[in-house]
């Protein structure tokens, strides 16, 4: 054997050798039980901290801030949440690794609070073979409640999209039977969603449609769709955009002249989005949207639970956040709202909580939620996998320094 | 005895064996990590012939990767087909592609290539929300069967060998000199009856083909599931960054450019400083300026620089 066949054969013995030793140790370094033990319970979820969506990484911090509020109380039945936020940058072939990390690595016990409804898409068929809890996920739209069956360890929290565009339609049937609606809508199925539960609330009123513009997510300027809506005579405008455009579409149809009443969906109807559209001279008064949460801005909800609670929670916990909520950042309140509704769950799941009776807790909620607008309640059944299901409507005004007033009555059986 | 880094033969053998073994080592997430850096390297291979070898420039080969990728997804989701099938099928229509996309190209060089390559990466994407129907939209499409880690491992970097094996014949053939003295000289190339459309154009189709066999291995990857955002102009500059850390006629520099831009992304959050999103963009930042720097020609470079040096002494 040559000096060169000599050295191929040191190099495999020391890789034959090198192998032979890790796989006895990977062999046995065996874990019993996902992501609990008698003082801990660990949990994960990605969020988008960078990149184009990084505008909910309050969500995350928010949620965090709970977590830590609660283990300083004893954690629940004992055991200390362990909270991992990974970062996914709302990209789903990110999104994908990140959430195999977090139960293959991290062994979480659950996966919760993922944000992103592509992000979720993307890991639901994984999450539900290998039957790890997928909960709670930060994204409004309506497959998580619809597929309880096929996707039983999946479970959403916030009021669904379509349900949410049937309360615009039911109002505007109700109280402008005579409006000429024009409808912005993003021109994929998060837009067509909304659009579609518009049309169903309208019902027999859906032909005061006079005209829907779509949009794609790459276009910067809304100008045409605008002019054209204002060119079909609408005196009633219904955007269901994510928050840029959304701004962009109020700022450009008050540089057009065009004043209709303003309805817009309530992921972009954040304060801090309507002061920036404000900022930027649009007319924002008279605005309407929903709201499911409280809101620390909002006078006459200052004494309640949940402002007082969200106050001080993230006044110790994560005070870099305090200047946000008190500006007025609904996703802050979000974030608390949905790390409370697991707390709840993980406290109604038992003593010795297994993955199966985390999800029994979840789909048996009869709670109120403190970081819930007042009067809602989190409920879910066997047959009903969609928590929050009420709403109410809120208008804006106080022009570019005002805020949210809600009105009228709460709207129930949303989805 | 002196240590050398063996080349040829010896360096494909030793590197075949490492990799039959390590799955039975390697956690299921981490021959997850493994299959990543196998479709970096089919999708450098192929940029590493169209830039390195022919000489033009490409910024958008995460097109031909989603091109691919939607394929799979495609012929999955809609008929059901085996997932392994749909690779050479990814293949054929990314080598389409690139054909279709080389032709236009030959009027361009230089900067203006990159910028069509470019402008080829942003909106290649965008074309799934144009037919939301047919190609998922925003919300992306799924694949109707999803596999195991090790399944993947063993078919990426299967199809690693397969296409490297390729690449190795077609490059150090007539294809692969005709390729050179395009990139070196047109205007000697042309004079010594090579002809530049046929040849440039074929470049531009192999690279795709290999870029679209690893998009159907990236999306079967992301558990079955492909979307636009997971196609972004980010992943068209990690694979030129990874071919220009590479270098070319190097296995081992295909292997380091493969590894730094599969492994680096996925780096524990744990790690201080590298771990962090932020603490990557600059690592990797600073990595590439190095190689610009001190590395032109990439590892290959790197390694044929010290082969020299030690044949002087």
């Amino acid at each position: 054997m040559g000096r060169k066949g000599r050295r191929i054969l040191v190099v495999l013995s020391a890789a034959t050798l090198v192998a032979v030793v890790s796989a006895s140790a990977a062999f046995g370094a065996h874990r019993a039980d996902p992501g609990i033990t008698s003082t801990s319970i660990s949990i994960g979820g990605t969020f988008p901290l960078t990149g184009v969506a990084s505008l909910y990484k309050t969500i995350p911090a928010a949620e965090a801030a709970y977590f830590a509020y609660t283990n300083d109380h004893g954690g629940v039945n004992g055991r200390k949440i362990n909270f991992t936020i990974l970062d996914d940058a709302y990209d789903p072939s990110k999104t994908v690794p990140l959430t195999q990390q977090l139960v293959e690595q991290n062994h979480v016990f659950a996966v919760f609070g993922s944000l992103g409804t592509a992000p979720n898409l993307a890991i639901w068929s994984y999450l539900n073979t290998a039957k790890v809890p997928q909960v709670l996920i930060a994204t409004g739209d309506s497959y998580w409640g619809f597929s309880a069956k096929k996707y039983p360890w999946t479970i959403g929290w916030q009021p669904d999209y379509p349900g949410e565009g049937k309360v615009y339609g039911k109002y505007i049937a109700a109280n402008m039977p005579n409006a000429k609606i024009g409808v912005l809508y993003q021109n994929d199925a998060y837009g067509k969603n909304y659009y579609a539960g518009l049309r169903v609330g309208l019902g027999a009123k859906k032909g005061n449609v006079v005209s829907a513009q779509s949009y794609d997510v790459t276009e910067t300027s809304l100008a045409q769709q605008i002019l054209a809506l204002k060119a079909a005579g609408a005196d009633t405008f219904v955007v269901f955009a994510t928050p840029s455009p959304t701004i962009t579409a109020l700022v450009t149809a008050t540089k057009v002249g065009w004043s209709p009443t303003t309805f817009i969906n309530n992921v972009s109807a954040n304060r801090l989005f309507l002061l920036a559209a404000a900022a930027n001279g649009a007319n924002v008064d008279g605005v309407i949207s929903t709201a499911y949460t409280v809101s620390s801005t909002y006078a006459p909800q200052a004494n309640t639970t949940g402002v007082k609670l969200a106050t001080s929670i993230i006044a110790q916990y994560a005070p870099a956040l305090q200047s946000s909520l008190a500006a007025g950042d609904g996703n802050i309140i979000y974030g608390l709202g949905a790390a409370w509704t697991f707390v709840q769950a993980l406290k109604n799941a038992g003593k010795n909580p297994t993955r199966a009776s985390l999800m029994k807790a979840l789909k048996s909620l009869n709670v109120t939620d403190p970081f819930t607008y007042p009067g809602i309640k989190v409920q879910t059944s066997p047959t009903d996998n969609f928590p929050i299901e009420q709403e109410i409507l809120e208008k804006w005004g106080g022009g570019a320094k005002g805020d949210w007033t809600p009105f009228g009555k709460l709207y129930s059986g949303v989805r | 005895m002196k240590l050398r880094v063996p080349t040829g033969l010896p360096a494909a053998a030793i590197v075949a064996v490492v990799l039959a073994l390590l799955p039975f080592t390697l956690s299921g997430y981490h021959q997850g990590l493994a299959s990543e850096v196998a479709i970096y390297f089919i999708a450098i291979l192929g940029l590493n012939i169209l830039t390195g070898y022919t000489g033009q420039i490409s910024i958008g080969h995460g097109a031909f990767m989603a091109i691919g990728g939607y394929t799979t997804v495609v012929m999955s989701h809609d008929h059901h087909t085996n997932l392994l099938l749909t690779l050479p099928l990814a293949f054929a229509v990314a080598f389409v592609c690139g054909v279709l996309v080389g032709i236009p190209a030959l009027r361009f060089s230089g900067v203006y290539l990159a910028l069509a390559t470019f402008a080829l990466a942003v909106s290649v994407p965008q074309l799934t929300l144009k037919f939301s129907k047919f190609l998922g939209g925003s919300n992306g499409l799924q694949a109707s069967t999803t596999v195991s880690h090790t399944w993947l491992y063993a078919t990426s970097w299967s199809c690693a060998a397969i296409l490297f094996a390729v690449a190795w014949l077609l490059l150090g053939g007539r294809t692969g000199r005709a390729f050179r003295a395009v990139r070196d000289s047109e205007v000697a190339a042309v004079s010594t009856g090579i002809s530049l459309p046929i040849y440039k154009v074929l470049a531009f189709g192999v690279s795709a083909a290999f870029a679209g066999v690893a998009g159907s291995l990236f999306v079967i990857h992301t558990n079955g599931f492909a979307q636009p955002n997971e196609f972004g102009v980010i992943l068209s500059l990690q694979i030129l960054i990874g071919a220009a850390v590479a270098g070319l006629g190097s296995l081992w520099g295909v292997l380091v450019g493969a590894l730094f831009v599969g492994l680096l992304p996925n780096l524990s959050t744990s790690v201080p400083v590298i771990g962090s999103s932020h603490g990557q963009d600059v690592v990797f930042g600073l990595i590439v300026i190095g190689v610009m720097l001190l590395l032109p020609n990439g590892i290959a470079g790197l390694l044929a620089r010290v082969a020299r040096l030690r044949a002087r002494t």
